[in-house]
């Protein structure tokens, strides 16, 4: 007996002491599961920076294809058809009584992503402030870099929601300012990428991170400051400021001789964390997840254009909620087709119509031409007025930007919403998206 | 210096050890146990002597023998389904006969009252429910411990998410305890808590279910609790709220579940138990199927529909028969044996278990291993050891929401009957003409698998310290692990039709889980009864030890070279890493007052601090405190048809830790073109992060009558919960969707009425009749935050959303409407429902023929109670819903005006178990197969028998999101439920 709890009281003794205080003791650890804001703003490392610069490049295309979705489907474009979810086809084309909805997927998650970028650029920006390793030039670089995307994010937002405005924040800042409308906020868009702009200019020769492959050519700072000047002259246009935007696509990267796709974009790559085109869907797809090219676009293209490869003909018509259309949509074709963020055809477009508004028509005529052979057309050969000639950089617009987010924007700028084709009795052709309910404004 | 001072304490636990010594002067009391009915003698009764260990069992021939110190005192006689019977024995007596009588309603059983305690239900402050081996396993066979108890506790929502094979559900005690928390009680088998986690799959790379309209995964998870075989458990004690949980702290808000398993007994000899189920599986409830005619197939489909309807020339084909009409086989094995010595007792089980879904190729296998052995060293330490090794397969096929038309429910809505989608004798499928999709290809050629390998194991180790007459104290240490390891595999080949023109066709989602949760715990009890004054004391103290440790890793492969599976035999790879730990560590104090069982009082409190606090350092404090006056013991009591009048009143504090990461901000990886990025996540965390506290004050009545065959227990409750962890939405233009934050407070009242009735008790006929009703009325009470969508909560104001706000019901539906009657949605949305129900009553009622004959019936009815059904919408969009002809266009033009039509009614009156049992008397036996065949016994069961509803799809109970802490019924084209009926024999040896 008495062996017995001898035996059991040593084994006891043992197996506290091996245990010993661990048995109480809670270990402070740090997240297993990735980097936290704390750690990189206590230790803002080169090599942190440069994760985060990537970081930027690659979220700057999560969710962009909600926005080619409500630009596109607006824009009267394509149609997206998924059978799972009617309300590509019912609100977003206004079907019946059915009103864009301030908490649906389709302005909550284009709109939120772009503002995970300003964030993201946004620890960027501290993080550099915080560095001590960096050469200013560098720093410089960086800053540029970030500031640019940030500009991009804001005004692919501000282009949803129009003159509902966006929301202005900071580095550092927690929360996000007022809502701004389009005139001041497009102002505010455009001394961002003036701050880049200075900033890239005293970048030195390098970088100090890496960029994609969809910024090949432009990956130095004097690249990204062609760039942010073609932004910048984007910005301009859309203000109404034509000779501020001619005087920046001097700045840019126009090239009316040259390949009419240069310039920058988002890339896809099947490696692990990438992604691939979220935008691209065989355009023969069944018609239960499908893009449909809008018969219009064939309707309306001019004999011998050959961007009528940008829509593939199904063989027969897919009707699906009373739209019926032939053609699929095929301006990516594979799912490593790359997005255009702004390329040479388009800054030659917006010399177009800044020289026409301009009434510089002889170079704007100048500009369509080049745009028009491209395509395998003859010189413009309509009147030769303002309006006329305007209304000819619209046409190209529509057809050189199909599918890059344009169309309807372009429409709405002329003041021409009015003139979109309306597919169903009680369709709406709608001028902005609503502010994301969870902006509580 | 703080490892010098545990040390220490252990060192001096030691030597307490070492110097402890027994007493001596004892004498022998002898006598024998039997049935009162009967008189058959009972094997394996325990004997304890009151106040102290010192306890004996009776042998084969029903008698014991046990040691009285100072030669008198009182023994007490318990047996499993008896009740207890004290007897108080003077000096110079040494035989004590003794009659025990049946407890059918289970009176007397013994309640956990504390970390190293228990207490007679008669004697409890608290409403604790207890579901018995009979109930969870002897009706029917569940397919699953979650399925067993569904509908068998009072003060529950228990909804079961999907109807899949392995099942799935969410437990939710006395109403909602948390926005954003861990929402599920804590399961604890045999002293170690286990985990229930739900773990996606993956399937999102197919479904991309959560790419739109709401994030949240909804790849129809199981929960972990699945994998608990229900025959071998002997008792589930459910500790409903934090007046009873307490003890349990910072992770007990959401109730305690402690399962016990099952044990041998001494002195009964080896008993061997063989049982045989077999059965079908059918699916519970049809939608129905659009009967199309040439005008409406092209009205729907276009010309291609009516060349199709043209050639179909009248061959129809009902294709939800040909998803969801396989009768699936059910077979269900179990060989227990049990028995021991005086020193050593053990339980042995094995179960196979081989179930087939409602869906071809879809089921559920299991192969469930235990032994539970108990060993006595001396009079003064025993110790209790369980192991259980279980493995399982589900297969779970593919249902629920997605947008990429893939899942079964998805695509079944987008096929009309006049097309053929069977293959072709050559086995190719023709291609879906209307959707991306075949769903046979699908269903045909797609694996998807989970496959479980776990282990459960702990000890007990009970000593005595030290042992006076009337004190005793000892020490209690127990230890247990439970790990898992969790393979997830689908795989999608090549050739499906829905990767028709996809750059990548062919994806195999491999998942792997580790899971290890370590508990320890030691415990001080001292016992004190100071027999002049009838005061008893039991005092104990001690710590919890608690980890876990989890590891998920997760690879996606896309474009599969021909006929491969392998990861690496793939175009491309995506792979995910999750990793999880939690520390526990507590210390606990309890002190127990029963004074002659007439008042019994306790006071309790636990200290506690945890790795997910944001202060790992801080202990957090959780008390408790309860009384319970029983009047009938008191001396003025005479009136002799109260067996038992007991007024209690209880109030105690949880805790329950914020969600794990949510004290960190963090980024997540991506990559652009071989470049490795980090992009922030979309949450932000909460650096000082506070657990979760819950308040409850409960008060109630137990009320038995005429000699126990009447019993009421009544109970009500207020349960606050504050310092909510919640997830509040931020603007978008944060760069956040989220924060966490503590702000909020939710109120829970509620009321449980238990009746238990024997109507009848005679030889030839007994009738015991169980009545539960129970209703739960949650508030938010307080809101930091503006209003905002539960996780997991719809789809979007158009669809049906279930809202948190301030002053409202935390389960709400809100949704948008057209009550100006201009034609288009308000501005504003309205409340159009709520999930939680208005109240929900069981009925339970077992009836004996000739002792031998037995039909139970098991019957269920939740009151009120929303689900928002989305699976109604799809088939009319789809054009196929089976009364689309006559309402769909009326439907369908509501849709985004009004999200009224998709909030229904959800009541339900179900007939969950009946079970018909004979049990061949041993007089037949005789003959038949000779003497070594004992209670052979047979019958037929069902489960889901017959459901009452006005609810127009599969289930009432449904949720598309798995379970989710607060939001349920969501409907979106689920795998839908299935009846069961099976066949049973049994007998042991």
């Amino acid at each position: 007996m008495k062996t017995f709890s001898l035996r059991f009281a040593l084994v006891l003794l043992a197996a506290l002491a091996v245990a010993g205080c661990d048995l109480f003791e809670v270990e402070d650890r740090a997240d297993p599961n990735g980097p936290s804001v704390d750690d990189i703003l206590d230790n803002p490392t080169r090599d942190a920076l440069i994760n985060l610069a990537s970081g930027i490049e690659a979220s700057a295309r999560v969710d962009h294809h909600f926005f080619l979705i409500d630009a596109g489907v607006v824009g009267r474009e394509y149609w997206r058809i998924l059978a799972a979810d009617p309300r590509f086809t019912s609100e977003l084309l206004g079907g019946g009584s059915s009103t864009l909805n301030n908490n649906s997927f389709y302005i909550t998650r284009p709109w939120g992503a772009r503002y995970v970028t300003i964030r993201n650029a946004n620890i960027m920006l501290q993080a550099l402030d915080l560095n001590t390793t960096l050469s200013d030039a560098e720093k410089a670089g960086g800053r540029g870099y970030a500031n640019t995307f940030k500009a991009l994010q804001y005004l692919l937002n501000l282009d949803l929601t129009f003159e509902g405005g966006i929301r202005f924040i900071d580095p550092g800042d927690d929360d996000p300012g007022p809502l701004v409308g389009y005139d001041a906020a497009l102002a505010q868009i455009a001394s961002l990428l003036d701050e880049g702009a200075a900033d890239l200019a005293s970048g030195g020769d390098a970088l100090f991170f890496p960029l994609s492959s969809g910024f090949s050519g432009f990956s130095t700072p004097v690249g990204l400051r062609l760039v942010n000047r073609a932004l910048a002259a984007r910005v301009a246009l859309y203000a109404g400021r034509n000779s501020d935007a001619l005087t920046l696509l001097g700045s840019s990267f126009i090239d009316p001789v040259g390949d009419l796709g240069s310039g920058v974009a988002q890339v896809f790559n099947t490696g692990s964390g990438d992604i691939t085109n979220p935008f691209f869907i065989p355009p023969d797809n069944a018609v239960g997840d499908a893009i449909l090219a809008h018969p219009s676009f064939i309707d309306d293209l001019e004999a011998g254009d050959t961007r009528a490869d940008k829509v593939l003909d199904r063989g027969e018509p897919a009707e699906v909620d009373n739209l019926t259309s032939s053609f699929g949509f095929f301006v990516y074709k594979n799912s490593l087709s790359p997005i255009p963020v702004i390329r040479n055809a388009e800054l030659i477009l917006i010399r177009a119509e800044a020289r026409a508004r301009t009434n510089e028509l002889a170079g704007a005529i100048a500009d369509i031409n080049v745009i028009r052979n491209a395509a395998g057309l003859p010189d413009y050969s309509g009147a030769v007025d303002q309006g006329a000639v305007l209304g000819e950089v619209l046409n190209q617009r529509r057809y050189e930007l199909y599918g890059e987010g344009h169309r309807w924007i372009d429409v709405r700028r002329f003041g021409q919403l009015g003139t979109l084709p309306i597919d169903r009795p009680g369709d709406d052709v709608w001028t902005q998206f609503p502010i994301p309910l969870n902006e509580g404004v | 210096m703080k490892k010098v001072y545990c040390s220490s304490v252990g060192v001096l636990l030691a030597l307490l050890l070492l110097f402890a010594s027994s007493v001596s002067a004892q004498t022998n009391v002898t006598g024998t146990v039997t049935d009162a009915v009967s008189g058959e003698t009972l094997p394996g009764v325990n004997v304890l002597v009151q106040g102290t260990t010192i306890g004996s069992t009776t042998n084969l021939e029903g008698t014991y023998s046990i040691g009285m110190p100072g030669g008198a005192g009182v023994l007490v006689f318990s047996f499993v389904g008896y009740r207890t019977q004290e007897v108080i024995v003077s000096s110079g007596l040494t035989n004590v006969d003794v009659e025990l009588r049946e407890d059918v309603l289970g009176l007397d059983e013994v309640v956990v009252s504390g970390l190293a305690s228990s207490v007679a239900r008669s004697n409890l402050a608290n409403s604790v429910e207890t579901i018995s081996a009979r109930e969870l396993a002897d009706i029917s066979t569940n397919q699953t411990l979650d399925g067993a108890i569904n509908g068998k506790v009072t003060g529950a929502v228990i909804t079961s998410y999907t109807g899949a094979p392995g099942g799935g559900l969410s437990v939710k005690l006395r109403g909602i305890t948390t926005i954003n928390g861990r929402s599920q009680p804590l399961f604890i088998v045999d002293g170690v808590i286990i985990s229930n986690d739900a773990i996606q799959s993956g399937v999102n790379a197919v479904t991309a279910a959560a790419a739109a309209g709401n994030p949240a995964q909804q790849d129809q998870p199981v929960n972990r609790l699945a994998d608990l075989t229900p025959d071998d458990i002997e008792s589930i004690e459910i500790l409903k709220g934090p007046s009873s949980a307490a003890i349990y702290g910072a992770r007990a808000s959401n109730g305690v579940v402690i399962i016990t398993t099952k044990r041998g007994r001494a002195g009964a000899g080896v008993q061997f138990n063989v049982s045989q189920s077999l059965g079908f599986a059918t699916i519970s409830n049809r939608l129905g199927v659009r009967q199309f005619t040439a005008e409406t197939a092209e009205a729907t489909y276009g010309e291609a529909g009516l060349n199709l309807f043209n050639q179909a020339g009248g061959n129809i084909i009902d294709y939800e028969d040909e998803i969801y009409g396989h009768s699936g086989r059910l077979s269900t094995t179990r060989i227990n044996a049990a028995g021991g010595d005086e020193n050593t007792t053990f339980y042995v089980s094995g179960v196979i278990k081989d179930d087939e879904g409602i869906v071809e190729r879809t089921g559920y296998e299991k192969q469930s291993g235990r032994v539970n052995v108990t060993h006595r060293f001396s009079d003064r330490a025993n110790v209790d050891v369980s192991t259980n090794f279980v493995r399982s397969v589900a297969r779970r096929g593919l249902t629920g929401n997605d947008n990429t038309n893939t899942t079964f429910g998805v695509a079944l809505a987008a096929t009309p009957g006049f097309i053929d989608l069977r293959p072709d004798e050559n086995g190719v499928y023709p291609l879906h003409p209307f959707n991306t999709s075949n769903p046979l290809q699908t269903r045909d050629l797609s694996n998807i698998d989970e496959t479980t390998s776990r282990f459960i194991g702990s000890a007990r180790l009970a000593f005595n310290l030290f042992q006076r007459d009337n004190q005793n104290l000892q020490a209690i240490g127990e230890g247990g692990v439970d790990y898992f390891g969790l393979d997830q595999s689908s795989v999608f080949p090549r050739g499906l039709q829905f990767y028709q023109g996809v750059d990548l066709p062919g994806q195999s989602i491999q998942g792997r889980t580790n899971n290890l949760n370590t508990n320890l715990r030691g415990a001080l009890v001292h016992s004190l009864s100071l027999p002049n004054s009838n005061l008893f004391f039991s005092t104990q103290g001690g710590f919890t030890y608690f980890s876990q440790d989890l590891d998920r890793t997760s690879a996606v492969a896309s474009g599969l070279i021909a006929g491969q599976e392998n990861i690496d035999q793939a175009a491309s790879l995506q792979t995910t890493e999750f990793q999880l730990s939690q520390d526990d560590r507590a210390i606990f104090a309890q002190e127990e007052v029963n004074w002659a069982s007439r008042v019994i009082g306790t006071l309790g409190v636990r200290a506690e601090r945890s790795s997910l606090n944001g202060d790992v350092e801080k202990y957090y404090t959780y008390p408790k405190a309860s009384i319970a006056l029983n009047l009938t013991n008191f001396d003025f009591w005479n009136v002799s048809s109260v067996d038992l009048l007991k007024l209690r009143l209880a109030f105690g504090q949880t805790g329950n830790t914020a969600s794990f990461g949510s004290r960190y901000t963090t980024f997540g990886s991506t990559s652009i073109d071989g470049n490795i990025g980090i992009t922030i996540n979309p949450s932000r965390g909460l650096a000082d992060v506070e657990p979760e506290r819950a308040t409850e004050i409960e008060g109630g009545l137990d009320l038995s009558l005429f000699d126990s065959r009447a019993n009421l227990e009544l109970t009500l409750y207020r349960k606050v919960v504050d310092d909510l962890v919640l997830t509040r939405q931020l603007p978008p233009s944060s760069g956040f969707a989220t924060e966490t934050i503590n702000a909020g407070e939710l109120t829970n009242k509620g009321i449980e009425i238990g009746l238990n009735l024997v109507p009848v008790q005679t030889d030839g006929f007994q009738w015991i009749s169980r009545t539960s009703f129970w209703a739960n009325d949650a508030t938010v009470t307080r809101l930091d935050v503006p209003p905002f969508t539960a996780l997991g909560g719809g789809f979007g104001a158009s669809l049906g959303l279930i809202q948190i706000e301030e002053g409202m019901s935390p389960t709400q539906i809100i949704g948008i409407d057209d009550r100006d009657g201009d034609g288009t949605a308000d501005a504003d949305t309205y409340q159009l429902g709520d999930v939680a129900p208005d109240f929900q009553m069981s009925f339970f009622n077992d009836f004996t023929f000739a002792r031998n004959l037995s039909l139970t019936i098991f019957g269920h009815w939740k009151r009120g109670g929303d689900v928002i059904n989305l699976s109604n919408f799809l088939l009319d969009a789809f054009g196929t819903s089976v009364d689309y002809d006559a309402n769909a266009v009326d439907r369908l033009s509501q849709f985004g005006t009004s999200a009224v039509g998709f909030v229904q009614d959800a009541s339900y009156f179900k007939l969950r178990e009946v079970g018909l049992y004979y049990r061949v008397p041993a007089h037949l036996l005789g003959n038949a197969v000779g003497s070594t065949v004992q209670n052979l016994r047979i019958g037929v069961s069902a489960t889901n028998l017959l459901t009452i509803t006005p609810y127009g799809s599969y289930d009432p109970e449904v949720h598309n999101f798995g379970d989710t802490p607060v939001a349920s019924g969501v409907e979106v084209l689920p795998f839908p439920s299935s009846r069961s009926i099976l066949f049973h024999l049994s007998f042991g040896l």
